[in-house]
């Protein structure tokens, strides 16, 4: 590929990215319709998932073509897309001759690819596109216009135009085998339409199929609402009206089955074949549908909700504490605790049911770094091998989109950074091929993601240099190793004194930290000079419902996430041992450094003279004990971003509702931690 | 002509406001530019932000203070579950702070991104309906709050430069 000849095109970059992004495509696709091509040489039904999956691949190809440019490939990919959606939606057989045209497509997909970045290859390639293009075009064509059987059914245009494709796939579909169309009509009183409806569909459905289930304008009184339901069935006209026994329905005809003679010398119960063979069929066809692509934004809507749920939820259950304490309540609330109770449980129901419709597993990014791995190491000219295990743990979709970049760059920097050069690596005796190895694992309501290269590690002298040289840091010898370790967090910073273009200039490593911290998560670095580097990121599985531990200073309540606590304790004051004005607390041996939220907050409120509790705080290794007044319980609590011109407010990660229009505030554990553990001082 | 006064209830589907204003004005005067404004009382004199920058008028409710931000920021406020800041405008403008009372409102504004804020005021008054011809500039002002007054009727009622009060030194 370095052979290539670059003035052909701008962006050879750019293109290496297609081109391999490409190959990944076209590979899924080669296998896909081996699969279909053998499925349909056995005669028996073709997946439609495999067509799906083809349809999809088109798709992207397509998408990824126009982002290049690249427009030969890409109305290609327009015609392919064509003949998949025909074949997906039923309307070309799967013995039409368009078929063999997929393969030809996908050869000559191939074709274009080897002559991505050479102008003059790729413009021989023109006419063979066109004829091919083409070719699938008019194929598509004779396919649309294939159809004409619904103009001849005795049914209104607008009904018609109504149906979605789907629906006029099984309309047709049902036409072909010569069922009876039917058109029922009902009214129904608004107030409980919806009843009646399935009511109704279900008696159809026990005899025929429900194509289509549209409102019907008409003159109805206001209180009432009309549907038309498009049927199909085996049963003649008055066979259907007479077993349906819906006195308020009408029916009338829309297409007169051909094979309604055999059918009808069969009674309806013995017969359940076609009905069987129908089901299977929908069942197949069904599960095109089984995954749904939603917004995230409405997963969001809905976890609201479910949020505010939960907070109505506790005030039913004061409400019922209260009655039960009024003696002429008591029944009453005992009652209403019962139902609170209930009511309870299916809420957690729910709350667990969408947060694990919100859960993806770490794959997707994993396969996005493995191929970016792939170009870097072409790129870098570096013999690197990439080793991913947990790809299996799941966590919440924004986070997970959210988490692209910081791991993507975090990669970058181990293949840029940390692996030597093959000369360096046979030097220092070491295996010719480096190794990044990328982790995930859970580790309670957390999930670690470790990035660890068999590297150089870091140069604590030479990261020291830098700092003091950009004035980060002054008179050496005061920091701890780990001090040191965490200046690769310092804006700025980068320890290659050359720039390179795969890791740019150091801006980076505390975006990185900056982007997993507003997600509530934390980031940290081990390095062993001439072993290698690993970066942890520890993040919360979900953004949404989390149980906080509330916590009162003086008159104000904060809100501590309980997936940041330790433990709380209940200390005297004598117990605060002091040293150098900080404040620590003797830990079963171990120094804590303790800060009161008083203080922290600048609350102007005293501290209580002789107990107050310490709430042992963090986030992956580092801890600290916050001190307050007292505690106040756990609450579920959905934490909202606090909307307004101060944007993040410091020390805050957000704000609760609690009780009654009561907005509490969410103490940012991570941003609080590391403020306290790297500040100097009385700073 | 009907007055809209200082709502007494809390409006929250607050279009009956600008429906009355619109009902107000005359249908044929329509080769002028309109503004419509919503005006409310600080410290006694009439002000005004655009109304398409209103989303909702609340009543005043429960202020959680945030430690650690400016005086302006009051705190922050729940609204159907969504948090955000209360900017008290008197201390904004610095016009002195009073106790909230019957007629203070909240005023919830749209930010420049797609943020809200909530303003608080001393009473909310009637959304206004006046010509591009009718808003002069205001001299004199140091802050670059108010750029513009508009006559309405025989009163100055300044126009707030909201992107510029949501301006804060944090």
């Amino acid at each position: 590929m370095a052979t290539r000849d670059s003035r052909s095109r701008p962006g050879r970059k750019a293109d290496q990215e297609f081109v391999s992004e490409a190959e990944e495509i076209l590979e899924r696709m080669r296998e896909d319709y081996a699969d279909l091509d053998d499925q349909r040489a056995a005669g028996g039904e073709v997946e439609p998932d495999l067509i799906n999956r083809l349809f999809r691949s088109a798709h992207s190809l397509k998408a990824l073509a126009g982002m290049f440019g690249l427009e030969s490939i890409q109305d290609l990919s327009h015609h392919l897309e064509d003949i998949l959606d025909g074949l997906r939606l039923g309307r070309v057989p799967m013995d039409s001759p368009c078929v063999g045209l997929i393969d030809e497509a996908i050869h000559t997909f191939a074709n274009l690819l080897e002559s991505v970045g050479n102008e003059e290859a790729l413009a021989a390639f023109n006419e063979p596109v066109e004829e091919l293009a083409t070719r699938i075009a008019a194929s598509a064509k004779e396919v649309a216009n294939s159809g004409d059987e619904l103009q001849s059914l005795e049914i209104d245009d607008a009904l018609l135009r109504a149906l979605t494709e789907y629906e006029e796939h099984r309309l047709r579909e049902n036409i072909r085998r010569g069922r009876h169309i039917m058109l029922v009509g009902s009214t129904f009183e608004i107030m409980s339409f919806d009843e009646g409806l399935s009511e109704l569909s279900d008696a159809i459905r026990s005899i025929g199929e429900v194509l289509s289930t549209l409102p019907a304008p008409g003159e109805t009184p206001e209180s009432q609402i009309r549907f038309s339901l498009l049927v199909a069935s085996d049963l003649t006209l008055s066979e259907l009206t007479e077993s349906l026994d819906f006195p308020d329905a009408d029916v009338q005809s829309v297409r007169v089955g051909a094979s309604a003679v055999e059918v009808i010398s069969a009674p309806v119960e013995v017969d359940p074949t076609p009905q069987a063979a129908a089901a299977t069929e929908m069942e197949s066809l069904r599960s095109i549908s089984e995954t749904v692509r939603v917004d995230i934004r409405k997963l969001d809507e809905l976890m609201n909700l479910v949020g505010e749920l939960v907070i109505q939820r506790a005030s039913i259950g004061e409400i019922a504490a209260r009655l039960v304490a009024q003696r002429q309540n008591t029944q009453i609330g005992i009652e209403l605790s019962k139902i609170h109770k209930s009511l309870d449980r299916k809420l957690k129901g729910i709350q667990s049911a969408v947060l694990e419709v919100r859960m993806v597993p770490m794959r997707q990014v994993f396969d996005k770094v493995s191929r970016v791995v792939r170009s870097l190491r072409r790129d870098l000219q570096k013999d690197v091998r990439l080793e991913v295990s947990g790809a299996d743990t799941e966590l919440d979709k924004l986070i997970v989109e959210e988490l692209v970049d910081p791991l993507m760059h975090i990669v970058r920097n181990s293949i840029d950074h940390g692996i030597e050069t093959v000369e360096e690596r046979l030097a220092a005796g070491k295996d010719i091929q480096g190794c990044v190895r990328i982790n995930a694992f859970q580790r309670g309501n957390h999930v670690v993601i470790s990035v660890a290269d068999d590297g150089k590690g870091i140069d604590r002298t030479a990261l020291f240099a830098r700092a003091e040289s950009l004035g980060l840091v002054s008179a050496a010898g005061e920091l701890t190793d780990r001090e040191i370790l965490n200046l690769v967090f310092a804006p700025g910073l980068s320890t290659q004194s050359q720039v390179s273009e795969t890791s740019g200039r150091g801006v980076g490593m505390d975006v990185v930290r900056e982007n997993v911290m507003a997600l509530g998560g934390a980031v940290e670095v081990e390095s062993t000079p001439g072993r290698g580097t690993t970066i942890s990121m520890t993040l919360p599985i979900t953004l949404a419902i989390i149980q906080s531990l509330i916590v009162v200073v003086g008159k104000h309540r904060f809100a501590i996430p309980i997936n940041a606590v330790h433990e709380t304790l209940l200390i005297e004051t004598s117990e605060i041992q002091r040293s150098e004005g900080r404040e620590i607390l003797n830990l079963r041996g171990e120094p804590l450094l303790l800060r009161s939220l008083a203080e922290e907050f600048e609350l102007g409120v005293s501290r209580p003279a002789e107990k107050q509790f310490a709430v042992i705080v963090g986030l992956g290794e580092q801890r600290i004990g916050l001190l307050v007044d007292r505690l106040d319980g756990q609450q579920d609590t959905v934490i909202k971003p606090i909307q307004g011109p101060l944007k993040n407010v410091r020390g805050f990660a957000g704000a609760t509702e609690l009780g009654d229009q009561d907005a509490v505030l969410v103490v940012d554990i991570s941003g609080l931690v590391d403020d306290a553990l790297s500040r100097k001082d009385g700073a | 002509m009907t007055e809209v006064n200082a709502p007494t209830e809390e409006v929250r589907d607050w279009d009956a406001l600008a429906r009355a204003a619109a009902d107000r004005g005359d249908s044929s005067d329509s080769v002028d530019e309109v503004r419509q404004l919503l005006s409310f009382e600080l410290a006694g004199s009439p002000y005004a932000v655009p109304v398409e920058r209103v989303r909702e008028i609340v009543r005043m409710r429960p202020v959680t203070p945030v430690p650690r931000t400016p005086d302006e920021v009051r705190g922050v406020i729940s609204l159907r579950g969504e948090m955000i800041e209360l900017i008290d405008l008197r201390r904004r403008l610095s016009l002195g702070s009073i106790e909230p009372s019957r007629t203070t409102r909240i005023i919830v504004i749209k930010t420049k991104d797609d943020d809200v804020v909530g303003l608080l005021v001393d009473a909310v008054r009637e959304v206004l309906r006046v010509t591009e011809d009718a808003v002069r500039p205001a001299a004199g002002s140091e802050t670059g709050t108010v750029n513009d007054l508009c006559k309405y009727r025989d009163e100055f009622v300044s126009i707030l430069e909201l992107d510029k009060v949501l301006t804060l030194d944090a």
